[in-house]
């Protein structure tokens, strides 16, 4: 699993090399690099840790409005901002994750996509102009990180990729961490029998929590990351679009499999990208791939390659 | 003011009738399939949109006494097929569940943006059914407020009966209760999990084609159809139909009075307020079974 992930990264690495000029290849690969932190984290949370989280991009545009609401409203430097933001969203993730570790499946999907739809109403309403959201505007001038003299935004592609990518390293680093130790285990054996893992001394809610908390501070340090790139967020990144767009990515992967959603990631922006000439036949059609996709591809590229290679026990 | 307070109650009751058709529905597919209904909303616009259809460009004699007659079975056959071809292949998998809610969320954004595709991004608006008002001093009623009153209420009594009296519906009953019991009997499962599932296409596809009538077809709004149907599921008790039946009532008024007194932004917001109570407090709902 390393193997592959770190191969993968290094040709990320080098992408810029050769593409430094474009700005639009910049961009995907920059989109990738944080779709693909964003997918692996609900990977872990969903198909390892069993818990039908469906707050996955809440906690990102939670990530991204603390930190643009910080930067902007209190003039607090982007990367306090951000780690701030992170640890905001870690918090929440906690608040959100304690109700739902005494629910049932459903349940839990049911939570967190409340979650998610509270947030539209809550963002765009007076209470979120209260705390400077912007409404339903938006907040339209975040400032781009900026430390030792060098800007990190849109306009300096670059710097921000690498930046981006030191993130991604590390953070894809924590998440295969907590897969392949003891904890992994842990949560395999809770999805595969909670009564059988807690009887051999599992604590369920100690293992669920920390994943809520680890999973969503790293979402929300990506979502903080999105905004200082692009500059302005709306309540536009909360629509099902989006949403969609984040499943497809782990339905391509396999759900549970975990390099594979980095891999999903690659193929969703780019396809994503190349849609969007389409206009609103472009979430027709991802809507559509969604439902082809889970239908036909069952444990997505992993449980492809898996199928037709005899090398699958190296993939893990 | 008391009369306006009579006009929010009534306006709660309307709602809250047609929610509680929409939420038997859904309370009836996840007790019996267990499968976890994303696309709900979906449905709901498609009734809305296959009543405009009728009415407007195709003009259909008769008016809502074609609708529904026509509406009926096509839905039935829509929800049937619809369960077929995309939730059964899924059940033979562990993880069926989740892969239900996930190919229904791609279903909705799908129907969404087809709708958006087909008629346009502008909300539409439905003929009323009947015209004209009943006033009783001071408070005035509208006719179609009632005739819609009356045909949720008399749709759910319908049904009632259907699941209690018929052969059909026992086995549906039967198989909410034990579904390898009810395989050992005979009855046969899968056409049974179908029917279900049409049944409540069915319920959500009438209260769109009467609840669009008083507001608009929508063609984004099914989000919020899908999450208001799926609170008062939980509310009420997952897979419990009386449940349901309070919870709806009780939202409906919640949203009335919420809306009228706070502006409608919050109605939302008082929702999941509702849910995530709720579910802290008593996780099985108001009237579900451990």
């Amino acid at each position: 699993m390393l193997l592959i992930l770190g191969g993968f990264y290094c040709v990320m690495g080098i992408m810029p090399l050769f593409f430094s000029n474009t700005p639009y290849i910049m961009n995907i690969l920059i989109m990738i690099l944080i779709w693909a932190v964003v997918a692996s984290c609900w990977d872990v949370i969903m198909g390892f840790a069993g818990i039908f989280s469906f707050g996955q991009v809440a906690f990102y545009v939670i990530g991204a409005y603390a930190s643009a609401i910080l930067s902007v409203s209190l003039g607090i430097p982007p990367v306090f901002a951000i780690i701030m933001a992170g640890v905001i969203t870690g918090a929440l993730g906690v608040i959100v994750g304690l109700p739902c570790l005494k629910l049932a499946g459903p349940y839990v999907a049911l939570v967190t996509f409340a979650v998610h739809m509270t947030l539209i109403p809550f963002l765009r309403g007076p209470l979120g102009r209260a705390i400077g959201s912007g409404g339903a505007q938006g907040i339209l001038t975040i400032p781009p990180i900026n430390f030792f003299g060098v800007a990190f935004s849109s306009a300096h592609l670059v710097p921000f990729f690498y930046l981006t990518f030191f993130v991604t390293i590390i953070c894809t680093l924590i998440l295969a961490l907590i897969i392949k130790s003891y904890w992994g285990t842990a949560f395999l054996a809770l999805k595969d029998s909670e009564n059988f893992a807690t009887s051999l001394g599992i604590s369920a809610f100690k293992y669920k929590l920390l994943v809520f908390a680890i999973t969503s501070f790293i979402t929300g340090l990506f979502g903080a990351l999105y905004a200082h790139y692009v500059g302005m967020l709306s309540t536009k990144m909360l629509s099902m679009d989006v949403f969609t767009i984040l499943m497809i990515m782990m339905v391509i992967g396999g759900i549970g499999k975990y390099p594979g959603v980095v891999v999903g990631a690659v193929i969703t922006v780019t396809v994503n990208q190349l849609l969007a000439p389409m206009g609103m036949y472009r979430p027709l059609i991802m809507g559509a791939l969604v439902v082809i996709l889970v239908l036909f591809l069952r444990d997505g590229v992993v449980g492809l390659v898996q199928k037709f290679s005899p090398l699958q026990r190296k993939l893990g | 003011m008391i009369f306006e307070i009579i006009d929010v109650i009534i306006s709660g009751l309307i709602n809250g009738s047609v929610y509680a058709l929409m939420a038997v529905g859904l309370t009836l597919v996840y007790g019996v399939t267990k499968a976890f209904n994303f696309a709900y909303g979906s449905f709901y616009n498609m009734g809305g949109y296959f009543a405009w259809m009728l009415l407007i460009p195709l003009g259909l004699i008769g008016g809502y006494f074609s609708v529904f007659f026509v509406a009926i079975p096509v839905f039935f056959v829509v929800g049937f097929l619809l369960e077929k071809v995309l939730v059964s292949p899924l059940r033979k998998y562990d993880d069926w569940e989740m892969k239900v809610m996930m190919l229904t969320l791609g279903l909705s954004l799908f129907m969404d943006f087809g709708y958006q595709a087909v008629f346009g991004p502008r909300i539409k608006s439905l003929p009323g059914m009947i015209e004209g008002t009943i006033e009783l001093g001071q408070v005035v009623l509208f006719n179609q407020d009632i005739v819609i009153f009356i045909l949720s209420v008399g749709g759910m009594i319908c049904f009632g009966w259907l699941l209690t009296n018929t052969r059909t519906g026992m086995a549906v009953q039967a198989v909410a209760q034990n579904p390898a019991g009810a395989k050992i009997v005979g009855i046969p499962k899968d056409f049974v999990f179908a029917a279900t599932f049409a049944i409540s296409t069915i319920m959500v596809g009438l209260g769109g084609i009467l609840l669009c009538q008083k507001n608009f077809i929508d063609p984004m709004g099914s989000t919020n159809i899908m999450i208001k149907a799926w609170v008062i599921t939980a509310f009420g008790g997952m897979g419990s139909i009386s449940g349901s039946l309070y919870a709806a009532f009780i939202l409906g008024m919640l949203e009335a009075f919420v809306g009228w007194h706070f502006g409608m932004i919050y109605v939302q917001i008082a929702t999941l307020t509702l849910l995530l109570v709720t579910l802290a407090v008593r996780p099985q709902g108001l009237m579900g079974r451990e």
